[in-house]
């Protein structure tokens, strides 16, 4: 038995159930888990007043963010608030990209003052940001689709489309052959991915041949990155400032078997032209060890472990303070 | 300083876990709630992971873990009792090498394993087994001191111990060792009977009053030696589970005339009066016992654990010898209660938590009611994901009302209600209700609910005010441990036994009415009793109230919610799929009801035909 922790809403898609504590059984031994009544996994309840005496930053991401593998207080969110003595807002929420994380916005925090907000981007969510639907494993046994809020870009205007969202699963078999590419499944190429997993040469085949796992980063002009850009400028726009954007790597970049320079040329043009920093945790996860490196992911959930967490927090924590205007630690 | 200690149980049969957080259950649950394999006795990494969840911290802010059992004491008794035996044990003795080394004493490591820490002791603790068993009945009893007996199969070698409990002190006085057990003893005869030993041995008590006594003889004269303190010897020449697998051997058949009955076939009148003859014997070497635990500690108050403390029929007849003012039982008093005796054990004994007994007389157990609770939220958020119709009424009274309404119109009522219970009885939280003044509530239940035939009727959850109204019953029975007798002016006149004799078939003769409560009245007008009183689970008694408005009639049938063969359901999933497999009208889950016939067709489900096997 594991709880069922997301509930239907109808402008995001889903959120987490308010008010819930849980733990789920896990690789890593298990960890817990608290929402708050907006339904967000965040010891704090969302106040749109200032905390006397508190610094308050929003900060908003996907299962890495809400911390999928560990408990809330081990994630580098919790982290950055015992380091930067912060309340920290956390509207991470697991299968979602900036899309949703706007629109989460947009519902739950447009009225709260707070003093920073922090847009963290799985760098792989380029593609989930197309994605119409979310596969679902029913009840019976078989797979159905949610449908999930998305925008479209045409002329260089974005477009929400999907809202609100339909309560209904869809059948897989039932949607129309020109949907299927806009179903989220977690990667193009999850079928050879699943291949290489089972015969061990994932690694390997990655380091011959220097993998991209992100190639729609490659060219800015790629629709997907236009997409991304786009919702991003109007996300930012919107937030309390300043603003720290920050791309996370995958693992293949931590661990140096892929290349980022594709996305970190993408991130820093957006930089270039928006009143937001970009912070890029990749070089300081890349000085530790190949070992350490490894171990900030689980052996088989590809999800930060708590030592992950703790580096990314120490790699974002000093840009948090300066900005928080606070005096740095050495 | 504040301690919370986990207790484990495992391997045997039931696994559980335990949390106690300074000397207060915090959390209790069986393994095979959460698997769906019942009597699960694999490692309970589930029931651990919710009594983590229920004290919401993690496995390294625990001060300790404890195993509930001496793994290297169990693995002295199998090695010592396959020397005396010799040769022929060796099919026992591989078994018992397989499951005591190939994983006890690897406990620890599995613990740590599988929660990635041991607690801030680092260490794994273990009590003696039957330590585990009196401290899960006298912890949490309401009394300051009193006689602690227990009885099961086997531990590591005691299989009953007489002791004492004060305050936070509890010593073990006396104990019989294996091979000779009153709870193997009975197991021989569930087994020879054609039930399975470790759960069927509820169905032969259910049998025994269909039968009469007369084997009583040939068993006091062959198979047991019993001396007037209630203290007993075995002949182990007639059991088969020293030297193979089997409970009974062929002089036990020789002796009873013929091989075990095979399960799928007849129950006959051998059976049936076999049933009868071994009650009679347990209840008569439980009674001395009592007896002996009375005089030998002085104590006013007994309290019990261990499977055989299941034996609701002999607890009926503890209860009016009145050898005892009071008694208490711990409900989870097969091994999965060793889980938490075990935590309640350390809590008091190593860290010498103080125990407090409650003042206004009730006990420490919480009505049993230890396990997961769900959220109106969560089960709205899992109709709707999955598309389930249903309506949601948030006021209790008007949805008191309409299940009392449904039950009296003879629907059945799955109830879904508060934090599941930990032991083997449905109390109320997860279990499925009926009315019992109808003639047909019995045979609609068994046949279109538990999918089943049974001689056994249900058992009666009675308003704790009117018990003395329904039944000769002058305490309470919160746990449903206790048979009582139907008052006499509520029977009806019957001659089952002339009928068993003439050859009719048990499952003809137990739908006959009884009493004006036929679905909960036994063949010999006993019935087994839930008191409910309005503290433990306060929606749960409202119901019984608001059916007694409607019918005038304060008590309800209660069975527990599965299907045959099943675990009793846990998560909200769990019940609509159960529901969905049997003919239940109305599935009530908190304040969300769930009506039938507003449920699609292609959800209903046949599956449970091949998932659970027969007990
Ligand atoms: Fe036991």
């Amino acid at each position: 038995m594991t709880r069922q922790i997301l509930e239907y809403h109808p402008v995001i898609g889903y959120r987490f159930i308010p008010n819930l504590k849980a733990r789920i059984p896990h690789e890593g031994g298990g960890y817990l888990i608290q929402t708050n009544s907006s339904g967000f996994r965040c010891c704090h309840e969302f106040k749109t007043d200032p905390t006397p005496f508190m610094k308050r930053v929003l900060l908003f991401g996907d299962s890495y963010t809400a911390g999928d593998g560990v408990s809330n207080g081990q994630r580098y969110g919790d982290k950055i608030e015992a380091l930067a003595n912060a309340e920290v807002y956390n509207f991470g929420l697991p299968g979602t990209a900036p899309d949703q994380h706007y629109l989460a916005f947009m519902e739950y925090a447009s009225k709260i003052r707070a003093d920073l907000t922090i847009i963290t981007v799985l760098v792989e969510n380029i593609r989930r940001i197309a994605a119409r639907y979310r596969p679902y494993q029913n009840e019976q046994g078989n797979t159905v689709l949610f449908s999930k809020p998305y925008f479209t870009l045409i002329n260089g205007s974005l477009e929400l489309h999907g809202v609100p969202v339909g309560r209904e699963p869809i059948k897989e078999a039932d949607l129309p052959e020109q949907s299927r590419e806009f179903v989220d499944t977690g990667g193009r190429f999850a079928s050879l991915r699943k291949i290489m997993n089972r015969v061990g040469l994932k690694d390997l085949t990655q380091r011959a041949l220097h993998y991209q796992p992100l190639p729609e980063y490659d060219d800015p002009q790629n629709s997907y990155w236009l997409l991304m850009r786009a919702i991003l400028e109007k996300f930012i726009a919107a937030v309390p400032k300043p603003v720290v954007v920050m791309p996370l790597p995958l693992y293949q970049h931590v661990e140096g078997t892929a290349d980022p320079s594709g996305y970190q040329s993408r991130f820093s043009e957006l930089a270039d032209s928006n009143p937001c920093l970009v912070h890029d945790p990749l070089p300081s996860l890349l000085k530790y060890s190949p070992t350490e490196r490894r171990s900030f992911r689980f052996a088989q959930d590809i999800h930060p472990t708590p030592a992950g967490h703790v580096a990314i927090a120490a790699s974002l924590a000093p840009v948090v303070m300066d900005l928080l205007g606070m005096k740095k630690v050495t | 300083m504040s301690k919370t200690v986990l207790g484990i149980s495992a391997f045997y049969h039931d696994s559980a876990a335990a949390i106690v957080r300074d000397g207060e259950i915090v959390a209790a649950a069986q393994e095979e709630r959460f698997t769906r394999r019942k009597h699960d006795p694999r490692f309970p990494k589930n029931a651990i992971n919710y009594c983590l969840e229920e004290a919401f911290i993690e496995p390294s802010e625990l001060d300790t873990i404890v195993f509930y059992d001496h793994p290297l004491l169990t693995w002295d008794r199998v090695l010592k009792s396959c020397i005396s035996i010799g040769e022929r044990s060796k099919e026992q003795f591989t078994k018992a090498c397989a499951s005591v080394l190939g994983i006890k004493i690897w406990v620890q490591d599995l613990v740590r394993e599988s929660l990635g820490s041991l607690g801030k002791l680092d260490k794994l603790l273990v009590t003696e087994h039957h330590m585990a068993h009196a401290a899960s009945a006298f912890y949490p009893s309401p009394f300051e001191s009193a006689a602690i007996l227990t009885l099961d199969g086997v531990g590591e070698w005691a299989t009953t111990t007489v002791g004492m409990g004060e305050g936070r002190e509890i010593q073990l006085l006396q104990e019989i060792d294996y091979p000779h057990s009153l709870g193997l003893f009975y197991s021989a005869f569930t087994y020879y009977c054609g039930f399975k030993v470790n759960s069927g041995e509820y169905k032969l008590m259910g049998l025994a009053p269909y039968g009469e006594p007369t084997y009583y003889d040939l068993i006091r004269k062959n198979l047991i030696d019993v001396k007037t303190d209630g203290s007993y010897r075995l002949n182990t020449e007639y059991f088969g589970y020293l030297h193979s697998l089997r409970m009974t051997n062929e002089r036990f058949e020789t002796l009873f005339g013929g091989p075990p009955r095979n399960s799928e076939s007849r129950i006959t009148l051998r059976e049936i009066n076999l049933a009868a003859s071994v009650q009679k014997v347990t209840e008569e070497v439980v009674v001395l016992l009592v007896r002996h635990a009375r005089k030998k500690t002085g104590c006013d108050k007994l309290v019990m654990a261990g499977g055989v403390a299941l034996n609701c029929v002999a607890n009926g007849k503890i209860c009016r010898e009145n050898i005892f003012d009071d008694i208490w039982i711990q409900p989870a008093a097969g091994d999965a209660g060793g889980a938490l005796g075990a935590a309640l054990l350390v809590s008091h004994n190593y860290f010498g938590i103080p125990r407090c007994v409650r003042d206004d007389g009730r006990d420490s157990q919480k009505g049993s009611y230890l396990g997961p609770r769900f959220q109106p939220q969560e089960i709205s958020a899992f109709l709707e994901r999955n598309s389930y119709p249903y309506e949601r009424v948030i006021s209790l009274e008007n949805r008191t009302r309409i299940i009392a309404q449904a039950i009296a119109e003879g629907k059945i009522v799955g109830f879904f209600s508060g934090r599941m219970e930990f032991g083997p009885r449905a109390l109320g939280a997860r279990s499925i209700l009926g009315d019992p003044r109808r003639k047909e509530t019995q045979s609609v239940m068994n046949l279109k609910i538990k999918h089943r035939e049974s001689f056994r009727p249900f058992a009666p959850s009675v308003l704790l005010e009117d018990c003395s109204e329904y039944f000769e019953l002058d305490s309470e029975s919160p746990y449903m441990l206790i048979v009582a007798p139907v008052r006499e002016e509520r029977r009806l006149p019957t001659d089952l036994r002339q009928a068993l004799r003439n050859g009719v078939d048990i499952l003809n003769v137990v739908n006959e009415p009884r009493s004006d409560l036929p679905a909960v009245t036994h063949v010999d007008y006993s019935a087994r009793i839930q008191t409910v009183n309005p503290y433990d689970h306060p929606d749960y008694y409202r119901v019984i109230r608001a059916f007694k408005d409607i019918s005038g009639y304060g008590v309800v049938v209660n069975t527990s919610f599965n299907v045959r063969g099943e675990p009793i359901v846990c998560s909200p999933s769990d019940a609509y799929r159960c529901f969905m497999r049997t003919e239940m009208d109305l599935l009530v889950l908190e304040d969300c009801l769930v009506w039938k016939r507003m449920q699609p067709e292609s959800h209903h489900d046949s599956t449970w035909q091949t998932e659970f096997e027969l007990d």
